[in-house]
């Protein structure tokens, strides 16, 4: 889709680009899209349809959400909006003849709301009310709802490769019960016994840990609720969890996390996007082993989290690629192409952004930046 | 310290054999230490694969050391690089694949490589006794 702009700053779409403007955006693409002026949209309702609206809108970066409205503040789009740093309007007026709008989104459901829109709207503003706007809102729903059985069934996939790990996790605490029970049947030395049995117990709990953690992991939440995430945590969480996935065999791990690190968000959804970028890590170094950095720091522009390895790097002719969906450089079967997709859109989602920095033979290293939480403890 | 023991020189303790362990477990070490004691053999422990290359080249080890049970997932060099050298180096010496995987085309390709058994974690102590047993059998045999 082509877009252009006239002097005033507005944004229009032409039917069919004039073929060089065609062949240059072909190529540049992305750039052509971030230096083009935003979409500015208001949303009126904040009910279901605001929020889905919300949800998905205010990932795109060519859209502007200027504001949204509700008669009523108790509404869930209201909370989201606020959340999202997006500007509450409390009076529809005031949103709708808002200046610069390119399109007054109803979802109000309302039908005198739409003839209020057009008595108010300035003329160059297009409105997006009726069935058009519920089929849209509802498409929006039906796009989150894709992306969280996305978001599953990709860390399903994953699971699948901690069946290594879990065998071998379950199996020897497993043999050591088993050793030591067959011992105990004719053990006469009373001192023996006892710390055998205890020994029995620790292998018992350390088993059953497994169970909790993978379970825990493989929940599918349904609700996307945000919160402050501590990163350290969640980062020593995932460590746990990726050595189910990949052997640690060989790989030193060092910890540089800086106290109080916090982002905002949804603290599963982060934990999913750190065990992809730590499994990536290890699998980078699957030969000879190496060195997984994880760094967490605060500064006035907000948190960073970096996690490095010393493994293969990635060739410079793929990073433009490693995000898109399905791109994958491992053989059929072993990756779904879908691991930093979603690093991406769990990042994106938070608000973040992710970078990547990597020489070939030398190793990667992944930067994800939250904007900094204003009540975050110090 | 009872590494260097042995029936064959310890006049005054006889051995059933030698038998080295490998795992990077020091649990499992321990109870396949007890499993094999309660039947008189000797056991000799490494943590992986490249201290079991250095054991088993050690002084009398080289001759004495009857039966290798390896795992296969452990650091530095791991049990499928380890067998290798033992295939190759010592041949007379029979191996037993203790894993905590099942996985059959890893067994298949071990029992190729002439691994005389691949024994899945938890195995019972009375198994693995008699597996050690029959792989003594299989060194002596391979003795005449």
């Amino acid at each position: 889709m082509a877009l252009v702009h006239d002097t005033m700053g507005r944004t229009s779409q032409l039917a069919s680009p004039p073929p060089e403007v065609n062949a240059v955006q072909h190529l540049t693409d992305r750039v052509v899209v971030s230096k083009i002026a935003p979409t500015k949209v208001a949303i009126l309702g904040a009910g279901r349809g605001g929020s889905a609206l919300l949800d998905l809108l205010h990932q795109i970066p060519s859209i502007e959400i200027v504001g949204i409205t509700d008669r009523d503040l108790r509404a869930p789009g209201i909370q989201r909006a606020k959340d999202l740093g997006i500007p509450v309007v409390a009076q529809a007026e005031e949103l709708v003849s808002h200046d610069g709008i390119n399109l007054i989104m109803d979802v109000t459901g309302d039908p005198s709301m739409e003839r209020f829109v057009h008595a108010n709207k300035r003329p160059e503003a297009e409105v997006l009310s009726g069935p058009a706007s519920r089929v849209l809102w509802e498409l929006a729903q039906h796009e989150a709802k894709l992306q969280a059985e996305l978001f599953h069934a990709e860390k399903l996939a994953g699971i699948g490769s901690f069946a290594t790990g879990i065998a071998h996790d379950i199996n020897n605490p497993l043999q050591l019960i088993m050793g030591l029970a067959e011992n105990l049947a004719d053990e006469k030395d009373l001192d023996t016994i006892h710390e055998q049995a205890r020994e029995i117990i620790g292998a018992v709990r350390r088993t059953s840990a497994i169970c909790r953690d993978l379970t825990q992991y493989a929940r599918r939440k349904s609700d996307s609720g945000e919160t402050m995430v501590y990163l350290n945590g969640r980062l020593d969480e995932a460590l746990k969890i990726a050595r189910y996935a990949v052997s640690f065999h060989d790989i030193t791990v060092l910890k540089e996390y800086q106290q109080g690190a916090v982002a905002k968000g949804n603290a599963d959804e982060l934990l999913h996007a750190f065990v992809n970028l730590i499994t990536n890590a290890v699998h980078a170094m699957d030969h000879g082993g190496g060195m997984l950095t994880l760094a967490t720091a605060i500064s006035d522009g907000g948190v960073t989290v970096q996690i490095t390895d010393t493994g293969c790097g990635i060739p410079k002719e793929m990073l433009g690629q490693i995000y898109e969906p399905f791109f994958t450089t491992k053989e059929p079967g072993k990756g779904t192409g879908l691991g930093l997709y979603n690093v991406k859109t769990i990042v994106t989602k938070m608000h973040g952004k992710i970078a990547v920095k990597s020489r070939v033979d030398h190793g990667t290293t992944f930067t994800i930046t939250f904007p900094p939480v204003p009540e975050a403890p110090s | 310290m009872n590494e260097f023991t042995s029936g064959f020189f310890m006049g005054d303790k006889e051995t059933n054999g030698r038998v080295l362990v490998v795992d990077d477990e020091a649990d499992i070490r321990k109870v396949v230490r007890m499993t094999l004691q309660k039947a008189g053999y000797d056991v000799l422990e490494a943590e992986n694969g490249e201290k079991a290359i250095e054991t088993i080249n050690a002084g009398e080890n080289r001759l004495l050391l009857d039966v290798v049970i390896c795992d296969i997932r452990m650091p530095k060099i791991n049990g499928v690089e380890a067998i290798a050298y033992f295939r190759s180096n010592y041949p007379r010496v029979p191996v037993i694949v203790l894993t905590g995987f099942p996985d059959t085309e890893m067994a298949t390709s071990m029992l190729r490589q002439g691994v005389v058994d691949y024994l899945v974690k938890p195995v019972e102590g009375e198994k693995l006794r008699e597996a050690v047993s029959r792989a003594m059998e299989q060194r002596e045999l391979a003795h005449l």
